[in-house]
This record gives structure tokens, C-alpha cells and sequence, in this order.
């Protein structure tokens, strides 16, 4: 299964959980997945639309994914880690 | 002594306008900025003493790394007995100031006394040649902005200013005090927390210039090992996240999603104004009116700071925070990121904190006494501040100042300092810092934003991140850095050729929280002041079906003071505020 990375201004909806195994094919199916078990999660990481919010990136195995990271594949050894811009201000 | 020796103390005495160098103590060469702060308040000021008379002590003291190579780290902490909460506070700033002293080997300005006549006024000129205080009476009552560019034809161009603005002169408990940014001629950079500037004001000190000339950067003992470490720190920093590449507003989505974005004096956590406040607009009017990202210091990596424009393409302030956004923008139900730039320049002008005066706005609103987002109301209510009427000069003392003179009880504050942007009911463990700081409700005394925090992480979370931003607002390096203390062991190590331990770096961040706290013990205060106020305990703020208050036990909360064994996270946990 893969490891989604919640960051931890992310963990009110996951209830304090920081990584989270999932099934999925892509990256899209496996935020779905947290979806499923933590209601509320994913509006933080994609607008109404759908579409991947411009302060969210994606990271698969360390590595940003560019383009259409929701649509991009998942391995069942993949980490996903979600990086949300805040940090203070 | 490894590493730069030499330095020395600034002590001024406002009563006789003398000024004395002294040599600075070998065994506090690892103290700087907060930490030194503290120390020497513990040491000089009667804790009990009123903080606008002349037995308060104002201190200026740049960081250990300011002055050097290396990045982001030339931040000066002021500090004082604070005449808003009547506890000790620091609170610092960036721009050039601290970066001048150091390089001059000054490690601090410590500001005693009074002039016999409340009217005069006095500047500070520090150089090579030591510090000397002349008459500046022809500054009496200028905005900051005409002040310094007043002082920018005076006095070198290399020369940076620290500056008191009329809401200092008013002796108001929420003035801010301005340093002057790395063009060395906007007071863009405030220590702006806990009516600072007042006590500035009450010494008569209208400004200090600082003049490095051809100084050069601070050397270290171990260059080789200290000049690796700024390139790969540097490197590594702009390969990363870079988390405030377009500077701390563009936090505001998040931030409301999370429901910490505070509406109408925070009677709920979501603002409907958030996509106009958004700072992702800043950033849209780059490209038609100029402006942009930039560094408020000399050698900063981050550059998290905006210039804003107006429309017709002229300079309006910087940097628009997503504090100042949220507190005197979405707090007074302010529509537009444009009309927050124009109060935000006011409050530069002014010489005001933008969270309290944001604040006090709100409570004024909440009282019936101004519409709420009456943004006309706001500017013209500012503007005439310095005329001294009663309105005016209770927005200019603060949030609870406005409670008392509109009899409104709805005050969000801690210590009498009102609540930043974080809202302590989504995040417990940052209200456990509200309320433990021995400077109340001050966000870069230790923020966590984690809302899913179990509640038996409260306190060691709140305890590990509060040492965490006392070493590193000991050290100069900026928090938007975000360095862990395990970066700034390594810094120092090169910096004075000597390892230093991590339990040394757990020490001093430990015991800066106990000098401060034990000042605020000496002043009367007791665990019984460790409270937030009634309404972030009764009303309720997030999502339906989830809405939340602050109800971390008072047992919990006293946990915070008792030392707990450091983990291996306190080494690797980045600075946040």
C-alpha cells in the first residue's frame, strides 16, 4: 500500500495521523481513500473543482510532481507527501 | 578568544544625555538579541517600576549572528518592561539596524533614565567613534516616513535608523519601534509588539542612527568551516520548500480553511473577504504596478517581504503581513487587500503595532462605536490620532484599552496583549504559549500549527517550540529561516572555532523562559494571570459539528514551567512564529 504524508497543519481532519497506508493507482485515488476515512481532508488539498489547490505540492518519493500530480501514478511502495505552504506569517 | 572579541555595551542615561561604552562580559558572548534582553532587564530594571518613568530600561540588542555573512541574520530584539501588559517583552525586527551595531562590535544600546523635560527630544548617533546623544527637537512629532527621509539627507548614506514614531511620543501602549529597511530609508521594519515604542517615546528618544561606514562583516574564528556552512545552508534553503517565497500572505487560504483566518473580532474563524485578502492578489499586481519580493536585510536568503504599490505604480508600504491581514484586515470585516496596504502604511507612519491597533479596531466595531469594514472610518481615525482624542488614543493604547472605554467585555487577549492572527481554539498548544509567554499572547513566542495535535503533545509541544524561538531570537537568524538549534550549534560553533553542545543550546533557550518569567514574578504576576480570556473559552469557532474553544486545563497549562527531559525533536524542530 502507499504512504500518504499528512503535514501536520493538515491533521484536524485525519485526527492527529501523519501518515496514512492507502490503496490507489494514482495520487488522485489515494487522497480519495484518506477522503474516505477522514471527512474533511480533502478540500485542504484540492479546490471545488478538483483541481490541486496552488498552495498544495505534491511529493512522490521525494520528488515534486509538476503538472497534473493528481492524475500521476501510484505504486504500492510510493510515499506521497502532501507540503502545504504555512508555516507562520 | 576564538572568534570575534572585542565588543562592547552602549549604556545611555536620558537624565544627564551621556552616554558610556563599556566592555562586554566574555561569559555572555553566546547571548544576543532576546536572551540578552532578558538578562540585563533581570539585572537593571526594577521589574516593579512604571514602564513609562525612568527606571524602565529599553534595551536594543542585535542577535549573535547579525553583522556577519551569514544569511538572514541580522535581526535586533528591543526590549523593556512592556506598558501594555505590564511583564517583560521583546519583540524584534529585521532591516539594517542590528547589522550596523554588530558590525561596529555594539551588542547592545541599553537606554536608562529620563529627561527632566518631557518635551524634549534626543537622538542617539552611534559609530566607529562610540555614541553620542544630541538634541533633536526639530523631529518632535514627525510620521516615520518624513523622519527618515528627513534623516536619509542628513546624516551618511550608509547610516541605518531606529525610530520612534508620534504614537511613541504619545507614550501609547501599542506603539511599535521602526527600523529602517536595506535601503536604509523606509521604517518598514517594526518591533512591534507590546507598546515598545512607547517606553521609546517616554525616554524622549526620538531616534538613533547608526552609522557603520566601512565597516566589514563580523570574522569568524573558523572562516573556512563558518563560510562551507553559509554556502550549503544557502543552497540547501533555495532548493527546498521555501515556504515564504511570496511572503507570509499567501498563508491567508490556508489559514482560513483551518479557521484561524479571524473574522469580526473572531467571532468566527472564517473570513467571506478571504479571496480579496488573499496574498496571491499582491503578487497578481506585481506585473501592472511593480513592486515585488525583496529582502528587508542585507544577506537574507528568504526574501518573504513585499513592496507594495498603489495603482498608479507609487510605493505604498511593505511588507503587508498575513498578520496585519488578518487582525486589521478580516478581524474589522476590511474587504480588500488595498485598504489593509493603506492602514498598514498608517500604522508604519504612526509608529503602531498593526495586531493590537487591528484588534482595538474590532473591539470598537463590536461595541457599535464604527461600522464594521469602514474603512474610511479606520484611516480617518488614525490619521487623527496624533491630535490626542479619546478614541484615538485608546485604539493607540490597545484592544483592552478600547474594552474599558466602550464597556465592552469582548476582548480576545492574553496579559492584556491582544491575540494575533493564530487562533488558540483550533490550535490548543499555541494558546498553552499565549498563555505561559511571559510576553502573553505573542505568536512568535512559539507557534504550532497542528489542529490534530493529541492533547497529552500540548505541553511539550508548546515548551519545545517556545525554547526553540527563544535560542534562535537570541541568535539573529530570522524565523522565517526557520533554522532548527542544531543549525545554529553549527553556526556557532564556526563562528567562535568551539563546539558548542546541544545541551548548551537547551539551556539558554530554557533559561531565557526563566529570566523572563521570573521578571514577571517580581512584577506580581502569578499562574492566575495565565488565562485566556473569557471569550476564547465560551465562544466557539470552526467547521459545523466541530466548532472548538480554548479548554486546556489550568493544571495542563501550569505544566509548561516544569523542565521537561529534551527529545531528540527539540534539536531538529525549525523555528516558527
Amino acid at each position: 500500500m502507499a504512504k500518504v504524508l499528512i503535514p501536520p497543519p493538515y491533521r484536524g481532519p485525519t485526527q492527529g495521523a501523519g501518515e496514512l497506508e492507502v490503496e490507489g493507482q494514482c495520487v488522485r485515488d489515494c487522497l480519495l481513500e484518506v477522503e474516505r476515512r477522514f471527512p474533511g481532508f480533502l478540500p485542504l488539498v484540492v479546490d471545488a473543482n478538483g483541481a490541486q489547490h496552488r498552495f498544495v505540492k505534491i511529493f512522490r518519493n521525494g520528488d515534486q510532481l509538476t503538472g497534473d500530480a493528481l492524475q500521476q501514478s501510484a505504486a504500492p511502495e510510493d510515499e506521497i507527501e502532501i507540503v502545504s505552504a504555512i508555516a507562520g506569517g | 578568544m576564538a572568534g570575534p572579541s572585542g565588543d562592547k555595551l552602549i549604556y545611555v542615561n536620558m537624565t544627564d544625555q551621556s552616554a558610556e561604552i563599556r566592555d562586554y562580559p566574555d561569559e555572555w558572548k553566546l547571548l544576543g538579541g532576546r536572551a540578552l534582553s532578558a538578562k540585563i532587564l533581570l539585572q537593571e530594571c526594577d521589574p516593579t517600576c512604571d514602564p513609562l518613568g525612568p527606571d524602565n530600561v529599553l534595551v536594543m540588542a542585535p542577535g549573535v549572528m547579525s553583522g556577519t555573512a551569514a544569511p538572514t541574520s541580522g535581526r535586533i530584539s528591543i526590549g523593556g518592561k512592556s506598558p501594555l501588559t505590564g511583564g517583560i517583552k521583546e519583540a524584534n525586527a529585521g532591516g539594517e539596524p542590528g547589522q550596523h551595531l554588530m558590525k561596529l562590535g555594539f551588542r547592545a544600546i541599553v537606554v536608562k533614565g529620563q529627561p527632566a523635560d518631557a518635551e524634549r527630544r534626543y537622538a542617539l548617533l552611534v559609530d566607529k567613534s562610540g555614541a553620542k546623544l544630541v538634541p533633536a527637537d526639530a523631529y518632535k512629532g514627525m510620521w516615520n516616513y518624513a523622519l527618515c527621509e528627513s534623516l536619509h539627507g542628513e546624516y551618511p548614506k550608509t547610516a541605518s535608523f531606529i525610530t520612534c514614531g508620534p504614537a511613541g511620543e504619545m507614550q501609547l501602549a501599542g506603539a511599535s519601534v521602526a527600523c529602517t529597511d536595506q535601503d536604509n530609508r523606509y521604517p518598514a521594519r517594526h518591533a512591534a509588539r507590546g507598546g515598545l515604542g512607547a517606553v521609546m517615546g517616554a525616554k524622549g528618544l526620538k531616534f538613533v542612527m547608526v552609522d557603520p561606514g566601512r565597516a566589514s562583516v563580523r570574522r569568524p574564528a573558523d572562516r573556512k568551516k563558518f563560510g562551507a556552512l553559509c554556502k550549503t545552508y544557502t543552497k540547501d534553503y533555495q532548493a527546498g520548500e521555501q515556504m515564504f517565497k511570496f511572503g507570509t500572505s499567501s498563508v491567508v487560504p490556508v489559514a482560513n480553511m483551518l479557521h484561524t483566518f479571524v473574522y469580526k473580532n473572531r467571532v468566527e474563524g472564517q473570513s467571506p473577504d478571504a479571496e480579496s485578502l488573499d496574498g496571491a492578489r499582491i503578487v497578481e499586481s506585481f506585473e501592472e504596478r511593480g513592486g515585488g519580493m525583496h529582502n528587508c536585510m542585507t544577506g537574507c536568503i528568504v526574501r518573504c517581504s513585499n513592496v507594495v504599490n498603489d495603482a498608479e505604480g507609487n510605493y505604498k508600504t511593505s511588507a503587508l503581513e498575513f498578520e496585519t491581514l488578518t487582525v486589521l484586515g478580516a478581524n474589522c470585516a476590511v474587504q480588500s487587500w488595498e485598504d489593509v496596504a493603506d492602514l498598514d502604511r498608517l500604522c508604519d507612519e504612526l509608529g503602531l503595532d498593526t495586531i493590537e491597533t487591528g484588534a482595538a479596531l474590532a473591539v470598537l466595531m463590536d461595541a457599535g462605536q464604527m461600522q464594521w469594514g469602514d474603512v474610511e472610518a479606520m484611516k480617518q481615525l488614525l490619521e487623527k490620532l496624533p491630535e490626542g482624542g479619546a478614541q484615538g488614543r485608546a485604539v493607540g493604547n490597545g484592544a483592552v484599552a478600547v474594552g474599558k472605554l466602550t464597556g465592552h467585555a469582548r476582548v480576545p487577549h492574553a496579559k492584556g496583549q491582544a491575540i494575533p492572527a493564530w487562533d488558540p481554539r483550533p490550535l490548543k498548544a499555541t494558546g498553552i504559549t499565549y498563555c505561559t509567554s511571559a510576553m502573553g499572547a505573542d505568536h512568535t513566542a512559539g507557534l504550532i500549527i497542528n489542529p490534530g495535535l493529541a492533547p497529552g503533545d500540548f505541553v511539550w509541544e508548546s515548551q519545545k517550540i517556545q525554547i526553540v524561538n527563544c535560542v534562535n531570537d537570541a541568535s539573529g537568524f530570522c524565523q522565517f529561516l526557520q533554522p532548527t538549534l542544531d543549525d545554529i550549534r553549527d553556526f556557532y560553533g564556526a563562528l567562535y572555532g568551539e563546539e558548542v553542545s546541544r545541551e548548551q543550546l537547551h539551556d539558554q533557550g530554557w533559561q531565557c523562559m526563566v529570566d523572563e518569567w521570573e521578571f514577571n514574578r517580581r512584577a506580581g504576576f502569578t499562574q492566575d494571570d495565565d488565562v485566556l480570556a473569557d471569550c476564547m473559552q465560551q465562544d466557539a469557532i470552526g467547521a459545523e459539528g466541530a466548532k472548538q474553544i480554548f479548554d486546556v486545563p489550568a493544571d495542563v497549562i501550569a505544566q509548561t514551567y516544569q523542565r521537561l527531559p529534551a527529545r531528540e525533536d527539540l534539536f531538529t524542530t525549525k523555528a516558527a512564529g
